[in-house]
């Protein structure tokens, strides 16, 4: 199982959550049939709560760690 | 003119321009404004205005993307939903078929919940149980009692256990836990009622058992003790009766000495059946001859004592056992029976045999003085009698349960008071 990685960290962008909901929605099915999870880097603190938050409501389990300079949350489909 | 016609239409043109822009930034707003108000919905904050500039939003299609994860959310929505009713189903069935009585109450001791099991011991009849009180229901008083265990719950916030509570007509042991909701507060209580009925039963039927063994032996040891000395002075009285220079009157206490012995020896052996020190012998037994053979041994009395009998003996299997002993069984309820008719005018006992899930079935009913009911529990005790001195020494039926429990039987009594009595035993059928 590899992971989709979303690497946002670097520019500009306040619209991590939009990005990352878009690339749940093209990733919809390799994600629901638990063959990837989707990782995604980024320097804004706020997406460790936005993101989280929104995903959550899809049926998504959520692990952020918190690396060097950026964070690293984790998207995983959970059945049962 | 047509330098000001011209004029004038850039001036329109500006205002359209103008126009336009406004409603651009207009949709622009309203686009920023749906889309952070669906973010809320989603369960997330706004995004940031002065980070977010209206362009890239707009080159995002931001309420596309939403669009697409509501129909997620959506999606999960119902697999979850799918999910909890399974798992609500699942609960239901244990709930039901849990062999323990549960209820559900609300701190005003309301039942919120109850199982099949609750209803089946503890509601009377089809009544509609929930929204009425526990203690109504479940206890059929007015007010909780002093020592309800839900109360206790209630006010504590814990668990409590009780031992032993009697409810229409049967033992329970009573667990009260208490439901709390997230905050710690209690919000009902868990009645979980376990019936103990049967197992108090058993255990009373064992002490009863070990009660039985215990005399047993004490009976055994005293009977030989006192066989010799009785032997002796039955004898010595009957060679003295031999002597040809005694007097009537002396002749006659002789008699008296003879018979009182005699009847020592007839308790004695009463006390022997009962310990049984004497294994039975198993063999394969028709119930109807062994009771045949016990009325003719009765016939006698029964004729002199002008006793209607019915016997209605049907076709049942062979039992396995001792058929001196339960021929003693049949012949001891008999003559309880004979004993509990004598003062009665009209004199009925009847004798009759069937085959039922516990075996085959013997009942003996007579329509005598019957039993109080405050002491059948008693009757089955050793040396519990309601008989003159002389008359009965109240072994009979103890040493009938000691021969039905070595065969593996059972033995009921249905008896009221001037209503007469039902004596009936099971001993296990033979297998083909
Ligand atoms: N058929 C019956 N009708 C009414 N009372 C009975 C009947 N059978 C038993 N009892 C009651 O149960 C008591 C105990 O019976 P049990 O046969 O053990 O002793 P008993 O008859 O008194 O004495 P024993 O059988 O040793 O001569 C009796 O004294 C009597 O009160
Ligand atoms: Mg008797």
């Amino acid at each position: 199982m590899e992971d989709i990685v979303l690497d946002i960290r670097g520019q500009i962008c306040p619209a991590c959550l939009l990005i990352t909901l878009r690339e749940i929605n093209n990733s919809k099915l390799q994600l629901k049939r638990r063959e990837t999870r989707l990782v995604v880097r980024t320097d804004h603190r706020d997406a460790t709560r936005t993101i989280p938050g929104a995903v959550f409501a899809m049926g998504y389990d959520v692990n952020v760690v918190k690396k060097g300079g950026y964070y690293e949350i984790t998207l995983e489909y959970k059945n049962g | 003119m047509g330098k000001m016609s011209s004029g004038t239409a850039s001036l329109i043109a500006e205002d359209e321009k103008r126009d336009i822009y406004k409603s651009n930034e207009r949709l622009k707003r309203y686009i920023r404004d749906k889309v952070n108000q669906l973010l809320t919905v989603m369960g997330t904050r706004p995004l940031n205005t002065e980070e977010l500039d209206d362009d890239t939003l707009l080159d995002l299609d931001p309420i596309g993307i939403i669009a697409l994860s509501f129909e997620q959310v959506l999606e999960h929505l119902k697999e979850t939903n799918k999910k909890l009713r399974i798992a609500k189903d699942q609960l239901q069935a244990v709930f039901d078929t849990a062999g323990v009585c549960i209820s559900i109450v609300d701190p005003e001791l309301r039942i919120v919940n109850c199982n099949e099991k609750q209803k089946e011991l503890l509601v009377s009849g089809n009544k509609e149980v929930i929204g009425h009180y526990c203690y109504e229901v479940y206890c059929g008083k007015d007010s909780p009692t002093l020592d309800c265990p839900a109360i206790e719950t209630i006010e504590t916030g814990r668990p409590v256990f009780i031992r032993e509570v009697k409810k229409k007509g049967r033992n329970f042991q009573i667990v009260t836990s208490p439901l709390k909701d997230i905050d710690g507060n209690v919000i009902g209580v868990i009645e979980v009622s376990i019936d103990v009925t049967e197992k108090k039963k058993a255990e009373e039927g064992m002490r009863q058992a070990e009660k039985l063994a215990a005399i047993g032996l004490l009976a055994a040891g005293i009977a030989h003790e006192i066989n010799n000395p009785l032997g002796n002075i039955l004898g010595y009285a009957k060679l003295l009766m031999r002597e040809s220079d005694i007097s009537v009157g002396q002749r006659e206490k002789l008699e008296v000495i003879v018979e009182q012995a005699k009847r020592g020896n007839e308790i004695v052996r009463g006390l022997l059946d009962f310990s049984r020190q004497s294994r039975p012998a198993f063999a394969s037994v028709s119930m109807n001859e062994v009771i045949l053979k016990a009325l003719k041994s009765l016939s006698n009395q029964i004729d002199r004592q002008g006793i209607k009998l019915v016997t209605n003996l049907t076709k049942i299997p062979m039992v396995e056992g001792d058929p001196k002993q339960i021929e003693q069984v049949v012949v001891n309820l008999l003559l309880n029976s004979i004993q509990a008719i004598e003062d009665m005018t009209d004199r009925t006992i009847s004798i009759e045999t069937g085959y039922t899930d516990s075996g085959v079935e013997v009942r003996v009913i007579d329509n005598g003085h019957g039993i109080p009911e405050e002491i059948l529990p008693r009757i089955f005790d050793p040396f519990f009698t309601t008989k003159p001195v002389g008359k009965g020494v109240g072994l009979g039926l103890s040493i009938c349960l000691g021969i039905i429990k070595d065969h593996d039987g059972s033995i009921h009594v249905e008896s009221e008071k001037g209503k007469g009595s039902k004596f009936s035993f099971h001993i296990p059928a033979m297998s083909a």
